[in-house]
C-alpha cells in the first residue's frame, strides 16, 4: 500500500515537470505555465487520489488566487453558477420522483413484459435505460435498471452481468440525447448555446443510431447467456410472480410526481421558443426551468424542503465541478487555451474535418480513463478559442459531448455510471468483473459506436 | 455521575472470526440487537448489531431507489440470509466504533448517543481495554435514581 502510494507521487511529480517543461518550450508566460500547471496537477491528483479530489481542488483554486493568477470577480465567473444551479434543480426533481415511486412504476413496466423472450428483454433494458438516462440522468438511471436487472435475473436463476453491462452501454450511450443526461450535456449546452431543440434535432437521433448498432453488437456478443435465459423463460412459463415483486406506488403522488416532471420537461423542450418569444437570452430558461420547478415543489412538500436540498443533491460532487469549473476557466483566462488553440489548428493544417475528427477520439479515449466533466472542463475554453481561428464550432461541440459520453463504455471505470452498476453487482452477487473481461466488449461498442459518430459528424447535417 | 457506576460490567462479546449466524443467534437469545466484538487480545475490533445483518440482507441499493417497494421478500434475501452462517462477523460488523472513558460524566455519553445516534457505547480502561457497555437505558435508570424514583 505504501509502495504503491509512493508510486502514484513520483509519477504525479513527473508528469506535473513534464507539462511544466513543455509549457517552457511552448514560449508560454509565467501566469500561462501556473495555471497550466495548477489544472494539470489537479486532474492527475484526481484521477490518482478520487477521494481526495475535493480537497485537491480547494488547494488548487487557492494557489491560483494566491499566485495572483486569476482574481476573484474572474474566478467566480468561471465557476458557471449556472450549471451548478441547473444540476441542483434536477437532482431536487429526481429526489422527489423517487419519493413519489416513479422509478418502482418504471421498473415494473419492464416486469410485466408479456411474452418475454431473452431478445426482447435485451432489446427492452437497453432501451429503457437510454430513455431513463436522457431523461433524468446517468447515474439515477443505472441504478434503478441495475435493480430491475438483478431481481429479473434472482427469479431466472441467471447471472446479471451480461445484461447489467448491457445496461450501462446504453445508459451511457442514451446520455448524449439531450442536455439532461450528463453534466456535460448541460456544460456545452451553457457554453456553446446549443438548445434542447439543438440536442433533439441532431444528438438525439444519432444516440439512436449508436443504440440499436449496440443492441446488434451486444445480442451477438452475449449469445450464450442469452440462449441460456431463453431456455429458463422456457422452462418457467409466465412471469406473474416478477409482476408481484414490486408494488406500485400509491396512485396520486405518481401522478403529481409525473405531472410535475411532465410539465418541466415540457417546458425544457420548448425553452428556445419561449425565449425567442419573450425576447430572452439562449437559454435564460433552459438554465431556469429546473429552478423554478423545484421552487414549487419545495412549497408543495415544505415539510421536505430542507431533505431535499440536504440529501439528494449531491454536494460533494457539484462543489467539485464549481472549482473544477473555474480552474478550467482559468486557462482561458490566462490565454493558454488559445496558444493550444492554435498549436491544434496548426497540427491539424487548418482542416476542420481532422479537428472534429481528432476531438472526438481525443475525448473517446481520454473520457475512457478520466472523468468526463473533467475532460470536458478542459477542452470547453479550446474549443472556444477556434472560434477566432475561423472554425465553425458546431460539430466541435457535438464531438465533445459524443466523444466524453461514449468513451465511458470503453473501460469499467470510464464513467461514472460504470462504477455504480458494477459496485451494485459486486455487493449483491460477488461478481466482480475484471479489467479485461468488461474491456474487449467495452472497446468493441465504445469503437464502432465513435466510428458512426465521426461519419455522421463529417456529414454536411452537422455544421 | 461517572460512566464506570452505571454501566454494565458483564461483558458479553464476541469473537471476529465467529459465524454471523452464531453471533445473530446470540443477539436472539440476550433479547438485545447489538454486541461489542472483541480480539484474542481483548482489543475492540467492532460492533455487530442487528443492522448490520439486515443492510447484509436487503438489497445495497435500497437507500438509493427511493420508495420501491418489495410486495414479496425477493429470492436473494433468502438466499443471503442462508448464507449467514459461511460469513464472519469480522465481515458485517461495523469497524468505527464510538467509545468513551470510565471517567466520563453520563451526560456526556447521553450527548454522544444523541449526536450519533447510537444505543450502546463500549466503555474502555486507559489501557484500551473494554471494562463495560454503557447503554441508554443505564443512562435514564441513573438519571431516575438521582431523582429519587423507585426503580429495580
Amino acid at each position: 500500500m505504501g509502495n504503491r502510494l509512493v508510486l502514484k507521487f513520483i509519477i504525479l511529480l513527473f508528469l506535473i515537470c513534464l507539462i511544466g517543461f513543455i509549457s517552457k518550450t511552448m514560449g508560454l508566460n509565467s501566469p500561462q505555465i501556473i495555471s497550466l500547471l495548477i489544472f494539470f496537477a489537479s486532474v492527475f491528483a484526481t484521477l490518482f487520489f478520487w477521494d481526495f479530489r475535493v480537497a485537491i481542488a480547494f488547494l488548487g483554486i487557492g494557489a491560483l488566487l494566491a499566485t495572483k493568477t486569476v482574481d476573484l470577480e474572474n474566478l467566480i465567473k468561471f465557476s458557471s453558477l449556472e450549471v451548478i444551479l441547473f444540476l441542483v434543480g434536477m437532482m431536487l426533481l429526481v429526489g422527489l420522483l423517487k419519493d413519489s415511486g416513479f422509478f418502482a412504476w418504471i421498473i415494473t413496466i419492464i416486469l410485466r413484459i408479456k411474452n418475454l423472450t431473452a431478445r426482447k428483454f435485451v432489446f427492452i433494458v437497453s432501451i429503457m435505460s437510454a430513455l431513463l438516462a436522457c431523461s433524468v440522468d446517468e447515474v439515477t438511471s443505472i441504478v434503478f435498471m441495475a435493480a430491475a436487472i438483478l431481481e429479473i435475473c434472482d427469479y431466472f436463476e441467471i447471472d446479471p452481468t451480461p445484461y447489467i453491462i448491457i445496461s450501462i452501454f446504453s445508459t451511457n450511450i442514451g446520455s448524449t440525447g439531450t442536455v439532461l443526461g450528463n453534466p456535460i450535456g448541460i456544460l456545452i449546452a451553457s457554453k456553446s448555446g446549443l438548445t434542447f431543440e439543438d440536442f433533439i434535432l441532431k444528438a438525439f437521433p444519432l444516440m439512436w443510431v449508436c443504440l440499436l448498432i449496440t443492441i446488434i453488437l451486444v445480442v451477438f456478443w452475449y449469445r450464450k447467456p442469452l440462449k441460456k435465459l431463453e431456455e429458463k423463460i422456457k422452462d418457467s412459463q409466465a412471469n406473474e410472480i416478477l409482476v408481484r415483486l414490486i408494488s406500485i406506488p400509491p396512485e396520486r403522488e405518481l401522478k403529481l410526481g409525473l405531472a410535475v416532471f411532465g410539465v418541466t420537461l415540457l417546458f425544457i423542450a420548448l425553452h428556445r421558443r419561449l425565449e425567442l418569444l419573450w425576447r430572452l437570452e439562449t437559454n435564460t430558461l433552459l438554465l431556469s426551468i429546473p429552478l423554478i420547478s423545484a421552487g414549487m415543489v419545495m412549497i408543495w412538500r415544505w415539510q421536505k424542503a430542507r431533505s431535499y436540498i440536504e440529501k439528494d443533491v449531491d454536494w460533494w460532487t457539484l462543489l467539485f465541478f464549481l472549482l473544477l469549473f473555474a480552474k478550467a476557466g482559468t486557462l482561458k483566462y490566462t490565454g493558454v487555451t488559445e496558444v493550444l488553440a492554435k498549436k491544434i489548428s496548426y497540427l491539424v493544417k487548418g482542416n476542420p474535418k481532422i479537428l472534429m475528427g481528432t476531438l472526438l477520439w481525443t475525448s473517446t479515449i481520454g473520457s475512457s480513463i478520466l472523468d468526463n466533466v473533467v475532460l470536458v472542463a478542459a477542452f470547453i475554453p479550446i474549443v472556444q478559442s477556434f472560434k477566432t481561428l475561423g472554425f465553425f464550432l458546431s460539430p466541435l461541440w457535438w464531438a465533445l459531448l459524443f466523444g466524453g459520453c461514449l468513451g465511458g463504455n470503453i473501460t469499467l471505470v470510464g464513467s461514472t455510471a460504470n462504477i455504480v452498476a458494477l459496485g451494485i453487482l459486486e455487493k449483491e452477487t460477488n461478481i466482480r468483473i475484471t479489467f479485461f473481461k468488461w474491456f474487449w466488449v467495452g472497446l468493441s461498442v465504445g469503437i464502432v459506436t465513435t466510428a458512426i459518430v465521426w461519419l455522421a459528424l463529417s456529414s454536411p447535417f452537422y455544421r | 455521575m461517572k460512566v464506570k457506576e452505571v454501566m454494565t460490567k458483564e461483558l458479553i462479546s464476541i469473537k471476529p472470526n465467529g459465524s454471523a449466524k452464531d453471533a445473530l443467534d446470540l443477539l436472539f437469545k440476550m433479547h438485545i440487537s447489538g454486541l461489542p466484538v472483541i480480539d484474542e487480545e481483548g482489543k475492540l475490533v467492532g460492533m455487530f448489531t442487528e443492522k448490520d445483518v439486515l443492510t447484509y440482507i436487503l438489497p445495497s441499493y435500497i437507500d438509493k431507489v427511493g420508495r420501491f417497494v418489495y410486495d414479496e421478500n425477493p429470492k436473494s434475501i433468502k438466499k443471503k440470509f442462508l448464507e449467514l452462517g459461511n460469513i464472519r462477523v469480522s465481515q458485517l460488523m461495523r469497524r468505527d466504533v464510538i467509545t468513551t472513558a470510565e471517567d466520563a460524566s453520563c451526560c456526556e455519553v447521553a450527548r454522544i448517543m444523541l449526536t450519533q445516534n447510537v444505543r450502546r457505547i463500549p466503555v474502555l480502561n486507559k489501557e484500551k481495554k473494554v471494562v463495560g457497555i454503557i447503554t441508554r437505558e443505564d443512562i435514564i435508570k441513573s438519571y431516575a435514581k438521582e431523582a429519587g424514583w423507585g426503580t429495580d
